[in-house]
């Protein structure tokens, strides 16, 4: 018998939130600013091939009467060591650098939320052990254990998803633990305790929904830290192999000839500041609108 | 009879948000002469701790002064420039308030944080400067000064830090001591304590107090004259005998028929005044009390009452005081 | 004091136990072949074999883990498959090379950061403030790699200031051999005086260190300012202004002792982000520390070395920590009482 009596609909204003956060967006120009590069790269990953001016050389296609070419109109970031335009070769870059964090993200999220939620709730031995087991990972350097990982895996842009998911999740463990620790004792929670509703029912219906705006916050400036973390690991060599179009990976083929071709690495390197740079002002507004004190 | 020490005259302050403006204080004026104890009271939310900020100048940043002036021994205050009115605090105006364990800095002796209130105003040599402080805590009641001066503000109880906090209000010798909720915060005997010890050094030393408290009780037991506040606005003001036994604003008589007696039956009610406190006293047209006034009459709701003189410097705002006739 | 500093020693000992777990795992346990793994692709099946048996990976896994942990703690931490030495030896040669250019990274980040977050706090809302927002910002989403690479193009191919790579101009071996003291060159050239070394050693360590600075002080500017200005609004901040104190003690002394507390902490997050940032300014800058070594062993599979590292950054992690509560205890006296 399941008694569908509480509704935390009202924990949430929602129709509040949403209309702090439009204000807080008009308000904020460099947080807009934020917002139009995400949809911008939103529209590069999905639309790229379509709105690439050479698509086959941005997927890989050479072109070496081409080669090293400085930027110029026909080719506004110049030419890579292939002949390949490096515009095209950018825009390709986004949609594997924007699936590889929301797969990331998304991977770390469903690890770990739930574990962290179930030690949050539960406590006890449960809350203990899981503890300890995400203080051991958060105990790594931030990459290292990546980079452990993905020597002990094998090189490869799969494998390099999989160790910075394993190295992520510890922290939405945290995250969802330190909610259910304060939600448990709200009194709809309570109330649904006492009317017999099962743990795993309250957890799903009740502490995760109510869980989600920090780890939502969270999430969306992981999202630009994920893209520097993966392009971070194809620079050395640990990501995605040529001829994929990886940011790090063009930065690290670029740097043989820095001094002379200097486009080849500065712009997939701009990409992803300017990616970086774009998630973290969004989730620094979202910060500011769940922080009450408006200490910033 | 000397000029007033304090003199705070049509004093407004008004909160600016983003959502719009709302009233703190709508035109207050009181007097706090040589030597006396004022006790400015009133429930949460009245302007009573607005009113001693102001006059030091210490309104947070979304609060304004819109009118008034408040004069300290003739000297306009409102309009100094801060390096002026620093020169003040502290010296000329001593200010203790209600949470004795957040108003010193946790992470800094006791010692240290005194020091640095002396030396803010005066250039006294070490020794000297050491004496004047040890001096003034045994004159608190706090003659262990090694161990208090050596103290972190977590190791001393509440009562010793807010001597230890007089102590500090004291030591530049100020004419007026500015009290906002000094024992709020305090038990009851550690509240008695206090209270006797602003008394004493009140006597020895001849300095003013403005007492602000919600407490009627604390108010009746430490302040020679009252003052009434009631949503920003002043409601009464007499000698505290006056005040007690012949209160002639309809919320002082509220005020002093709710205090709950400590030997009053289980069986008699409580008294208590119905309604709330309007949010924003500058939108109200007449009387702010007269919403939840057992005589208001049609002119009350209409127009503001002013404060008049009932008798022998019995201030009052209210169209019915003085009349005697109770309707 | 004492008590505090053993109860956090033993906490630190814990985690170091449970990281040689983790440590172990990923070098016996995870690999399909271990021993292969452990000495690298171009052995024969006879030495993959002898290996084998010398690691005991035939005996059960609790053994393996004792006989394991034996070998770390006499320092036998494998030998590189790449320089064929003692990977302990490897580790503590170039580590001064390294710890020198964290120490500058620090050294520049640590009072640049809360000179900027206290300015910002200060002048809220104005120029300065979303000034250094604006830097903060930028700090923490920067590419070490990238503006490693355009650091590079500016200062060497465009404006000729600064070396390109390197600790030291190779011709100073001759004309201004650097005496090996200590490993740290700054520190040697200082004191037996070699100034021609020391500025160029000096003029070597700007770019890397720069580099490696630019995440920490935007992180640490950001906490400097939130914590600031969260102690500009409590309560002793308004007593002391009723006190008469100055602003400008009540900014620098009384608040800002309180507002460091968080920003140890924070201080220690940028310790632990150097520990692998190291890793690509190292390599952009061919800087012969850990992080270049670090780096080529992972790329050649070098299994011993990478496992070595690991450890090494992971305990270094653990002392980092130590250190920062210990910091934190002796800003704040109201935790020194807690065991």
């Amino acid at each position: 018998m399941t008694v569908e009596v509480l509704r935390p609909a009202a924990i949430t204003p929602r129709a509040g939130l949403v209309r702090r956060f439009r204000r807080s967006v008009l308000s904020d120009p460099l947080a807009l600013t934020g917002l139009i590069v995400i949809g911008l790269l939103v529209v590069l990953a999905v639309l790229g091939p379509w709105i690439a001016p050479y698509p086959d050389q941005g997927e890989g296609q050479s072109n070496v009467p081409a080669r090293m070419l400085a930027p110029s109109l026909e080719h506004p970031f110049g030419t890579d060591g292939l002949g390949r335009d490096m515009l095209s070769r950018v825009i390709f870059g986004a949609r594997p650098a924007l699936a590889v964090s929301l797969l990331v993200v998304g991977l770390a999220i469903l690890i770990g939320v739930p574990l962290g939620a179930l030690a949050g709730y539960r406590r006890g031995r449960l809350d203990a052990v899981i503890m300890r087991i995400t203080d051991l990972f958060l105990a790594f350097p931030p990459l290292l254990l990546a980079m452990a990982i993905v020597a002990a895996l094998g090189p490869g842009l799969e494998h390099a998803a999989l160790a910075l998911a394993i190295s992520w999740w510890p922290w939405y463990a945290r995250l969802a633990r330190g909610t259910a620790l304060s939600l448990r004792e709200r009194a709809f929670v309570e109330a649904a305790r006492s009317m017999g509703v099962g743990d795993l029912a309250i957890l799903r219906r009740h502490v995760v929904p109510n869980s989600l705006a920090p780890i939502l916050v969270q999430a969306t400036i992981d999202i630009g830290t994920v893209i520097l973390a993966a392009g971070s690991l194809a620079f050395l060599g640990l990501g995605a192999s040529p001829p994929a179009p990886d940011w790090g990976l063009m930065v690290a083929d670029g740097r043989t000839f820095i001094l002379d071709q200097w486009w080849l690495s500065a712009f997939p390197g701009l990409a992803i500041f300017v990616a970086v740079l774009a998630f973290n002002l969004v989730g620094d507004l979202l910060l500011d609108l769940l922080d009450p004190r408006g200490t910033r | 009879m000397s000029a007033p020490l304090l003199a705070v005259s049509d004093l407004a302050v008004r909160f600016v948000t983003r959502d719009g403006n709302t009233t703190g204080l709508d035109g207050v004026s009181l007097e706090v002469g040589q030597g006396e104890i004022v006790g400015l009271v009133g429930e949460t939310g009245c302007g009573k701790t607005l009113t001693g900020l102001s006059i030091l100048g210490l309104l947070p940043r979304s609060a304004q002064v819109a009118r008034g002036s408040i004069r300290l021994e003739g000297r306009e205050l409102l309009g100094l420039l801060d390096g002026e009115l620093r020169r003040i605090r502290g010296s000329s105006v001593g200010m203790v308030f209600q949470n004795p364990a957040s108003a010193f800095n946790p992470v800094f002796r006791l010692g240290t944080q005194m020091r640095m209130a002396l030396a803010a105003h005066e250039r006294l040599p070490k020794a000297e400067a050491e004496a004047r402080i040890r001096e003034t805590l045994a004159e608190v009641g706090l003659p262990e000064a090694d161990r208090v001066l050596r103290a972190y503000p977590h190791q001393l109880s509440g009562g010793m830090l807010q001597r230890a906090m007089i102590a500090e209000a004291l030591l530049c010798r100020p004419r007026l001591l500015i009290a906002d909720e000094p024992t709020t915060a305090l038990d009851v005997t550690i509240e008695a304590q206090i209270l006797r010890l602003i008394r004493r050094l009140q006597e020895t030393r001849g300095f003013s107090v403005l007492f602000i408290t919600h407490d009627l009780g604390v108010v009746r037991a430490v302040s020679d004259r009252v003052v009434v506040l009631y949503a920003g606005r002043v409601a009464e003001s007499a000698t505290t005998a006056t005040l007690f036994e012949e209160p002639e604003h309809p919320y002082t008589r509220g005020l002093i028929a709710a205090v709950p007696h400590a030997a009053a039956r289980r069986k008699e009610a409580l008294a208590s005044i119905p309604g709330t406190v309007p949010a924003d006293v500058g939108s109200v047209e007449g009387c702010a009390f007269a919403p939840r006034c057992p005589i208001a009459v049609d002119r009350c709701h209409l127009e503001q009452a002013l404060v008049r003189d009932v008798g022998s410097g019995h201030l009052a705002a209210c169209h019915l005081a003085g009349r005697g006739a109770i309707l | 004091m004492t008590r505090f500093l053993l109860h956090r020693l033993a906490g630190s000992a814990i985690v170091l136990l449970g990281l040689s777990v983790i440590t172990f795992a990923l070098a016996r346990v995870v690999p399909s072949n271990p021993a292969a793994v452990y000495i690298g692709p171009k052995a024969r099946p006879e030495d993959i074999e002898r290996v084998a048996r010398e690691l005991g990976l035939d005996q059960p896994l609790p053994i393996q883990y004792l006989t394991y942990m034996r070998d770390m703690l006499t320092g036998d931490w494998g030998i590189s498959i790449g320089t064929k030495r003692p990977v302990l030896d490897e580790i503590i040669v170039r580590l001064p090379a390294t710890l020198e250019l964290i120490f500058a990274a620090m050294v520049l980040a640590i009072p640049a950061g809360i000179l900027l977050g206290v300015l910002s706090a200060r002048w809220q809302h104005r120029p300065p403030d979303l000034a250094v927002r604006l830097i903060s910002i930028v700090g923490v989403s920067l590419p070490a790699f990238w503006l490693g690479l355009l650091l590079q193009v500016l200062f060497f191919r465009t404006l000729h200031l600064l070396p390109l790579t390197g600790r030291v101009d190779p011709d100073l071996r001759f004309t201004a051999p650097i005496a090996d003291l200590t490993g740290f060159h700054m520190l040697d050239t200082l004191v037996t005086g070699n100034w021609v070394a020391m500025q160029d050693v000096a003029l070597h360590l700007v770019l890397p260190a720069l580099t490696l600075a630019a995440y920490p002080i935007g992180l640490i500017a950001r906490m400097t300012r939130a914590s600031m200005l969260e102690a500009l609004g409590q309560d002793y901040v308004r007593a002391a202004r009723a006190a008469g104190i100055a602003d400008r003690l009540i900014i620098y002394r009384l608040a800002l002792k309180n507002a460091l507390i968080p920003v140890t902490t924070v201080v220690g997050l940028t310790l632990a982000y150097s520990l692998t940032g190291t890793f690509f300014v190292e390599v952009v800058y061919s800087w012969p520390g850990l992080g270049t070594f670090a780096v080529k062993g992972l790329l050649n599979l070098d299994y011993p070395v990478v496992m070595g590292i690991t450890l090494f950054g992971a305990t270094g992690y653990v002392v980092i920590n130590l250190a920062v509560d210990l910091a934190q205890s002796w800003l704040d006296p109201r935790t020194r009482l807690v065991a």
